[in-house]
Order: structure tokens, then sequence, then C-alpha cells
């Protein structure tokens, strides 16, 4: 029944880190950039949020108004950064998103100071139980919308004219620029896109953990989930998020107990700390030595 | 550096490291984090700059080189305490880059931000050897015996340190090996069709790497006194990638002035902000101006503040393009 809850707890949370690694995979493959600055984007998204409500918007308003806002930001972050940048060389490009981070959370700690801030309730309190196991309607509610969100979004990728065009910008930009398709708005698109799921990722993610600086984080526990779902592969990330959201709940819930009561019986270490926070990311190095291109990435070939 | 250039530098260093002797105790910490600052700049862009190799752990192989020095300094082994904190990062930087083997550019970056993340786990896990989160007090460094206790005298040890890694670094960058590095840097494929053997070139740029690293963070283990875990976290690493931006890929007196702007900046704005008795706003201030201006500097003047330099020495001492031609 306790591995049932937790599986239930990391597919919730996972679900969210998908919604984040999406927005980030969506990036890379048009514009070959990795976005480093989506921890922000879900950041100021759940402030954003928080402010409007605080103002007296109903909850969904707010929500929405928050996620468009984060759209535009993402659509002036690859107007005004990232385009000046075209020729760049990778590091430099990979800095400057580090650099959008540093500035996103340096203007929300001067806005909203450095505490944690308890959100506004957006869905309502209490828990339901299904079988014996006890879910609050937040893990619930917030793991349901975001695997809807994810799902509806890999369908628009997949099924709708405008996910057709960005899969072409994202395939083969020449190819794109001569059957007339703009490439360069395809990207602001992708972008926007990408800003406003990490908007509404961080948003959630406030309802679950409490509002904090510390939400940025989310955007670097989404690197170990687009290498294991292959930086080129949408729904790679979204299975590759809800995997590393129940192993997370696992080794918190089973594996650190079991191991803290194995060395405290044999050694005199008392405790092994947070282990869910490297788990992720000893996965990554194992992923990058065995099949670099991830579980569902494909392998790239490079041209001489 | 031409002969004339070496002889230059060495005086200027020379001259600093024995004036520093005649600084206030807050110029002697200015001097010396910037100078330890400059070590590991240097250092990061012979693996960036040079090697074209991305990493994200150098703040994690700072803190390696603190802690050992740290342990081993508190045990009593006086300067080779500072040796040993290179060799241990040398060690762990080689480990690092063993993924480097099969991976390249993008991924090798994201493998290095794991390894970071993982350090950083094992500085707060590993209480034998780091005390854990409260952190590792460190002795002073002993110098055949003789204690430093003095910030002045730290400044001139960094001094000499750095002067000895940048023309180390510049003899290295001339040697066959350096040569290599540049092409593994420019094209992979190339590198392999000359004969090059990329894996152990690029292993060779992590070792050396790694151990000039090693020794920055000695030096910082023993002049702050204390390593933490909380001081050796990803923003670290974060800083030492803008040091090398802002100064200039790939040019080693970049990396110097890329230090002292990167370390001085929020002292300058802290001082600025004394007056207000508002610390997280001037937090706040500092981190804004950080991130504004490695924005700024990668859109505007993307090869660093040396570039700029160098082209506006070119502005005032040469007129006329007359006047080159004729000289040549």
């Amino acid at each position: 029944m306790y591995l049932v809850q937790l599986l239930s707890a990391g597919i919730a949370t996972g679900s969210i880190y998908a919604l984040i690694a999406i927005g980030i995979v969506l990036i890379y493959k048009c514009s070959g950039v990795v976005n480093f600055a989506q921890g922000a984007y879900a950041m100021f998204g759940a402030y954003v949020t928080y402010a409007l409500s605080k103002l007296g918007l109903p909850a969904v308003v707010a929500v929405l108004v928050s996620v468009v806002t984060m759209a535009a930001l993402g659509v002036a972050t690859e107007k005004f950064v990232l385009r000046p940048m075209l020729r760049a060389p990778v590091v430099a490009v990979m800095m400057a998103t580090l650099g959008i981070l540093i500035f996103a959370k340096a203007i929300c700690l001067a806005i909203w100071g450095p505490d944690q801030i308890a959100f506004p309730k957006i869905f309502p309190e209490g828990s339901i139980e299904v079988g014996g196991i006890f879910m609050t309607y937040n893990y619930v509610a917030a793991g349901i919308l975001s695997a809807i969100l994810c799902a509806a979004f890999l369908g628009f990728y997949q099924f709708t004219s405008l996910g057709l065009m960005q899969r072409c910008a994202a395939n083969n930009s020449k190819a794109a620029l001569a059957i007339g398709i703009h490439v360069s708005n395809q990207i602001s698109i992708a972008w926007g896109m990408s800003a406003a799921l990490a908007g509404l990722g961080g948003t959630l993610l406030a309802t679950l953990n409490g509002l904090s600086l510390g939400l940025e984080t989310i955007g670097l526990v989404a690197f170990p989930v687009i290498v294991l779902g292959g930086l080129t592969s949408l729904g790679g990330a979204f299975i590759a998020g809800i995997l590393l959201g129940v192993l997370e709940a696992l080794t918190d819930g089973l594996l650190t107990p079991a191991l803290e009561e194995f060395l405290r019986a044999y050694t005199n270490i008392y405790s092994i700390g947070a282990l869910q926070q490297v788990v992720p990311y000893a996965l990554l190095v194992l992923m990058l030595l065995v099949r670099p291109q991830g579980i569902f990435g494909q392998r790239g070939t490079e041209r001489i | 550096m031409r002969g004339r250039d070496v002889l230059i530098v060495i005086l200027v260093a020379l001259i600093c490291a024995a004036g520093s002797f005649a600084l206030s105790r807050f110029m002697a910490f200015l001097v010396y984090s910037v100078a330890i600052a400059a070590i590991g700049a240097l250092a990061l862009n012979l693996l960036i700059g040079y090697c074209g190799q991305i990493s994200f752990s150098q703040g994690a192989l700072l803190g390696v080189g603190a802690y050992a020095a740290g342990n081993l300094g508190n045990a009593g082994f006086d300067i080779f305490a500072v040796l040993g904190g290179g060799i241990a990062a040398a060690a762990i930087s080689a480990l690092i880059g063993l993924p480097a083997m099969r991976l390249r550019g993008l991924y090798f970056a994201i493998a290095t931000l794991a390894a970071q993340a993982i350090l950083e786990y094992l500085f707060k896990t590993v209480e034998p050897i780091t005390k854990g989160i409260s952190g590792l007090t460190i002795s002073p460094l002993t110098l055949f015996g003789v204690r430093i206790g003095s910030d002045q005298a730290y400044a001139s040890i960094a001094i000499i340190v750095l002067l000895l890694t940048w023309l180390f670094l510049s003899w290295l960058i001339r040697t066959n090996l350096g040569r290599a590095f540049l092409v593994v840097r420019e094209s992979e494929l190339v590198a392999k069709g000359m004969g090059i053997n990329v894996g152990r070139t690029k292993m060779w740029a992590f070792v050396i790497s790694g151990f000039i690293v090693g020794i920055a963070g000695a030096l910082i283990g023993f002049t702050s006194r204390l390593a933490n875990p909380e001081a050796f976290a990803l923003h670290l690493s974060i800083d030492y990638i803008a040091m090398i931006i802002v100064g200039g890929l790939g040019s080693w007196i970049g990396s110097l002035i890329g230090a002292a702007f990167v370390v001085l900046l929020p002292e300058a704005i802290e001082r600025l902000g004394e007056g207000l008795h508002m610390a997280d706003l001037v937090f706040a201030m500092r981190e804004m101006a950080f991130g504004l201006l490695i924005i700024v500097f990668l859109i505007f003047e993307p090869r660093g503040l040396a570039a700029l330099g160098r082209s506006l020495v070119q502005r005032f001492t040469r007129p006329s393009k007359v006047g080159e031609k004729l000289a040549t």
C-alpha cells in the first residue's frame, strides 16, 4: 500500500517534470539551444500567479494571465537575446540563458524577498481515498492536469498544422524556408510555448511545495529528464519525466531509509542526506555512457 | 609571449608581490581574491577556451582542492597540502573527463553538470572528510614551518602562483600538446585525421586544468579558513564561466581581466549600497547587474573585454593604416 502511495506521488511530480522538460526539448529541437532559463520561467510564472491572486483575481484567471505573460516573455527572450547571438558558440548561448536565469532570480528576490511564501489555494483542500491510499487534492489535481497538458501538447505537435510547421522548422530549416515556412517565427513560437509550459509547471509545483526562490532548480532537474528521454524526443521527455518522478519518490521513501538502517547497523554513519537529489544525476551519467542519445532519441549524424 | 613580455610580466608580478605587503588588510583581501579567481579562470580557459570542453564542475573542483588541502594542512603537511589539493582535484577532474572520451559538446556539458551535483552531495555527506554542512575549519597555511597569518602574505603568495600559472600555460599552449588542444577545439575529426589521439589530448587538458583548479581551491581554503558545501555550489561554476566569457574565451589576459571584473563588481555594488541598510535588495541588485552584464557582453562583445581593449588600443596607437603598411 505504501508502495502504491509512493508511486502515485512520484507520478504526480514526475508529470510536472515532464511539463518543464518538454519545453526544453521543444526549444532544442527548433533552434539547437539548450535553455537553462526554463527554471526562471517556472519560478517567475509561479510568482506572477501569486501576485495576481493577491490582487484579488480568481485563481483560474491569475494562472491564465501568468501563463500568457510567460509566453510573451519567452518570445521576447528569443527576439532580444537569442536572435542577436545566432552565430555565437554553444557555450556563449548556454551562458546567455544562464544570465537570464540569474537576472530573473534577482528580480524575484528584489520584489518578493527571499522567504518561503504560502501559495494561494488553487485547488480545494482535503484529500481523497482510493483503495486505502490517501492523496491530497493538490497532488491529484496537479498530477492529472500536467499529464493531460503534456498529452494535449504532444497531440498538438503531432496533429495540427502549426505543429506540422514546428516539426518542419525543427527537422530541416532550409527545406522549411523553401516551402514557405517562416522559420524564425516558428522559433519564436517555440520559445513562447515552452515558456508558457514552464510557467504553468512552476505554478503547479508551487501548489505542492510552496513558493520560494528554490523553484528555479526545477530547470536543472529537467536535464536528467531530457537526457534520459533523448534530447530530441518530446514523448521521451514525457515518459522519462514520470520515470524520474517515480524513481525520486522511491529513493526518498524506500531506498534511503533502508540504506540508512543498514549503515547505522554496520558503521557509525548516521545519515546519507538527500539521496533522491543525486539519483537522477547518477542515472544521467550512466545513460550518457551507455546510450548517449537517450532512450527515445535519434543518433545524430555528422557531416564532414 | 615573447622574451621581453615574459620579463615584463615577471617584473610586474614581483613588484606587486612585494608591494602587497604595504597594502591595507581590505586591499590585500581584494588582491588575493582577484588573483586566486584569476588562477581558476586561467585553468578553466584552458579547458573551455583552448580545448573546447565546456565544464560546469569548476565550483566542485575548487571544493575538492579546498577540502583536500584543508585536511592535509590540518594534518601538518606544510606546503605539500597545496600540492595535495592540486593532485586530488586533478584526479577528480580526470574522472569527470572520462565521459568526454565518448561524449561531445552539449552532452558532455550536461555530464559535468551531473558531476557538480554529485560532488556537492558528497561534500554534504562524506562527514569524516568534509565535516558535513557545518564545514571544515582549516588552520592557516605553514610555509616550511613558518605560519602564514597575514592577508598581505597571502596576497603575495597568490600573485606568485598566478604568475607561475600564467607562464606555464602560455608555454604549454606553444608545445605540441597545446597545439593539439587547439585542433581538438576546432574539429575532433580534423584532429583525428592529423593523427592526434583525441581522447588522450582531452585527458591531458582535464588533468592539467584540474591540477591548477585544485591549487586555486587550496588557496581559497587557506584564505577563507573554512570549506563548506554551499561555497562550492553550482553558482561558483557559473561565476567562473562568466569570468572567461566576459574576459574573452581563449585569451590569458582576458581571464585575468574577467576575474577582476567578476570579483570586484559585487564588491563595488556592495560599497555603493552600504548606506541603504537593505541587505536583500543590495544582493538582488548585485545579481541583477551580474546577469544583465553577462547577457549584454554576449550580445555586443562576444570576444570579451580583452578583445575590446585590444581594438581600443589599436585605434589610439595606430592612427593610419598607411603607417602600419610602411612599417611591415
